[in-house]
């Protein structure tokens, strides 16, 4: 070990007036419900979801499984997309998304079929989140082999299908989830189109990110 | 420095130019301010930039129950996390490496460049994708990256521009507040060869499809962090754009960079921090995007980084923790709400500051952190109007602590030695009524006689008044003093 750790610690020690790290602490502050949240209900959480996600610039829509792909569909041809790349999720393998995709003239591929460099290629990415906070119109993905961090990240349009068994209220909700659930090789929250307000804070939707995000909430 | 300038294989000029100049001149903000404050330009542009922010903030914290009582709640776990600190850190790198991560730690900014240099080197990386960390501009990560032969693009749009014009953020979270749209236009049009186009849209889409090969191309990606959960080993970050989000997806290779005071213990504190944080920063409920990273990419995962490692940097944070009074100033966030809200920041813009953490916390931090001898003007840039305290997310008194430092300036004996003999004669004349009162009376009729031919007004004294007739006219005195009244009456 070339660079010694027990330096910086020991100066942390040292500052805090003591020669070892306590095996234990006070418990940290508790975290009161009345301050800290803001969603208290379970009920009416994809309308609040929707009302959040508007305001942060979402495009959200309310539909029915049987309706959903078509609306997919609609919404692609719509944003001039001609191909797109599905997570490997168990609803978009089930109900064979891709296949249909493909027979609607957009050509569609499985996260398991393309390489990440393919993915630059790709209009859309179509997804199916894990979470979705109602508190604040958040879509939460987790990084894992059936879900590629870019397929929400590189095109330009995303498109996001929410189970209403994934709605959770409040962004304290959410943690805890994590907290129980555990976190993977990491987690994305995704609040809206990728801006920016750099030059002048002109308000400038679509940099890095997709600059069109569409939800799906099913009912 | 000058070794780092040796080292770098081909150098960036530009690169060599900033990391000299950055260590040869010295403070002097009496008269970097003095011209600051004279720029209509920089005052309007900044002034749209934080008042918008300022306003923005006051109207989101409504959303919250009781955002004062929040705020307190934000700021114990934050003391709770430094007072505690060597449990949580070790907590946290241990869980970090169990998530199969590397952790370093770095006592010095030139041990935390060294371990990253090694690093990049040892991984053969070249092209570096770096997202907006603050930490990497106190130690000018961006520019000892190009000196030693690194390909290192800044690709926060407004890091981005802050790169290609070889300038300095003035603003913790804002960047180019300092600049109107007119000149980085121009500056756009020099680097990329392109017509003159001010449109703001029309600029972020030449630099998004500019970086976007960059991101493509990018073997090595760098960030800073928010937030570090002790209890699960994860380091959160906040951004607008999605830059960051690139760092943790497609190079093969990821490195962040991270302060030691970071720590928060558990995931249920990080829901806390970003109800308040995003709020404080730029009036948004939350950010376009959290990312949530602490290791490489799981078996099977075809993105996300192979290798993750992550550097702790105390760079003179533990001479903050050691003292039990200012120890809460490390609880801040980097929200940048005290210098929206600070009068004497939104004259000077950042610049001024003469380091990376401009405002009021930086005129805490940078002393603290780099030396109060130099940089003991910075304590007294300030009206003491608390404004910066109403704002603070994680309540820091900084006003207090403003006070506090101007006290050790004067304890330690760092202050001018005029400003030492000023005071002296002062406190012993007012030892004495007799010499009160004659020097009342010889004060008072130098100024109405200097007043009269300026109807009335004082606008100008012999040394050393003069500082202060400089800028400001005074009314004369009364022809009666106080004292004289107070003798009249009775």
């Amino acid at each position: 070990m070339p660079y010694d750790p027990s330096n910086v610690l020991g100066l942390i020690r040292a500052s805090l007036k003591r020669t070892r790290t306590p095996t234990e602490v006070p418990a940290p502050p508790v975290i009161e419900e009345p301050i800290a949240r803001l969603v208290y209900t379970d009920i009416g959480l994809a309308e609040l979801f929707a009302r959040s996600a508007v305001e942060l610039k979402m495009y959200v829509e309310l539909c029915s499984i049987d309706d959903l792909f078509e609306k997919v569909v609609d919404f692609l041809k719509e944003k001039n997309c001609k191909s797109v790349m599905l997570t490997d999720t168990p609803l978009l393998k089930n109900l064979e998304a891709a296949k249909y995709l493909n027979e609607q003239g957009i050509v569609a591929k499985m996260w398991s079929e393309i390489t990440l460099d393919q993915s630059y290629d790709f209009d859309a990415g179509l997804t199916e989140v894990d979470y979705a906070v109602a508190e604040t119109g958040s879509l939460v993905v987790k990084h894992r082999p059936e879900h590629g961090r870019a397929i929400s990240l590189v095109p330009f349009v995303h498109v996001a299908i929410v189970q209403p068994k994934n709605l959770v209220p409040d962004l304290l909700d959410l943690m805890e989830k994590l907290q129980k659930d555990g976190t993977g090789s990491g987690v994305t929250m995704i609040s809206g189109p990728s801006k920016t307000a750099d030059i002048e804070m002109n308000v400038v939707i679509g940099v890095h990110g997709p600059n069109v995000v569409k939800t799906f909430v099913l009912q | 420095m000058s070794t780092l300038v040796q080292v770098g294989i081909g150098g960036d000029k530009h690169s060599a130019e900033f990391l000299e100049q950055a260590h040869a001149s010295k403070f002097d903000f009496h008269k970097v301010s003095v011209k600051a404050a004279g720029d209509e330009k920089l005052k309007r542009a900044v002034n749209n930039a934080v008042l918008r922010q300022d306003t923005g903030r006051q109207v989101r914290l409504l959303d919250l129950p009781d955002s004062d009582k929040l705020r307190t709640l934000a700021g114990d776990i934050k003391q709770h996390s430094l007072d505690y600190l060597d449990y949580y850190l070790e907590q946290f790198i241990t869980n970090v490496e169990k998530n199969g991560g590397h952790v370093y730690l770095a006592k010095t900014g030139d041990e935390a460049k060294k371990i990253i240099l090694d690093i990049v080197k040892k991984a053969g990386c070249r092209r570096v994708i770096k997202s907006k960390s603050m930490v990497s501009e106190e130690i000018n990560l961006a520019h000892v990256m190009e000196m030693a032969g690194l390909d290192v693009v800044e690709t926060d749009l407004g890091e981005f521009i802050v790169q290609i014009s070889h300038d300095k953020p003035s603003h913790l979270v804002a960047p180019i507040v300092h600049m109107d749209r007119q000149t980085i236009a121009k500056m756009f049009s020099e680097y990329f060869k392109t017509p003159y186009n001010d449109n703001p849209n029309d600029l972020c889409a030449q630099a998004r499809v500019y970086l976007r090969e960059k991101f493509r191309e990018s073997d090595f990606g760098m960030t800073g962090g928010n937030f570090l959960v002790a209890e699960n080993g994860m380091v959160a970050c906040v951004e607008n754009e999605g830059n960051q989000r690139q760092s943790v997806t497609t190079p093969r290779v990821l490195l962040t960079l991270v302060g030691i005071e970071k720590i928060i213990p558990r995931m249920s504190d990080l829901g806390v921090m970003l109800k308040l944080l995003s709020r404080s920063a730029t009036g948004q409920p939350i950010t376009i995007y959290n990312n949530i990273f602490g290791g490489p990419r799981s078996a099977g995962e075809k993105d996300g980084p192979e290798e993750f490692h992550l550097v702790l940097m105390d760079n003179g944070r533990t001479e903050i923790l050691q003292s039990e009074e200012y120890r809460e100033i490390l609880r801040c966030i980097r929200c940048g709400a005290c210098l929206n809200a600070c009068p004497i920041y939104r004259n000077i813009g950042g610049h001024a500051y003469g380091s990376v953490y401009p405002g009021p916390i930086g005129a805490l931090i940078t002393p603290l952190m780099q030396g109060l001898s130099e940089f003991k003007d910075l304590p007294a840039a300030s009206s003491l109007c608390g404004a910066c305290y109403e704002a603070c997310p994680v309540k820091i008194n900084i006003p207090k602590h403003l006070v506090n430092l101007r006290r050790d300036t004067v304890g330690t004996k760092i202050n001018h030695p005029f400003e030492r003999f000023v005071y002296r004669a002062w406190a012993w004349s007012l030892h004495s009524p007799g010499l009160t009162a004659f020097i009342a009376f010889g004060q008072k009729w130098v100024l109405r006689l200097q007043s009269r031919s300026h109807g009335g007004w004082v606008t100008k004294v012999p040394f050393p008044g003069s500082g202060w007739t400089q800028v400001r006219d005074m009314p004369a005195p009364a022809r009666k003093t106080f004292h004289e009244l107070w003798k009249q009456r009775n």
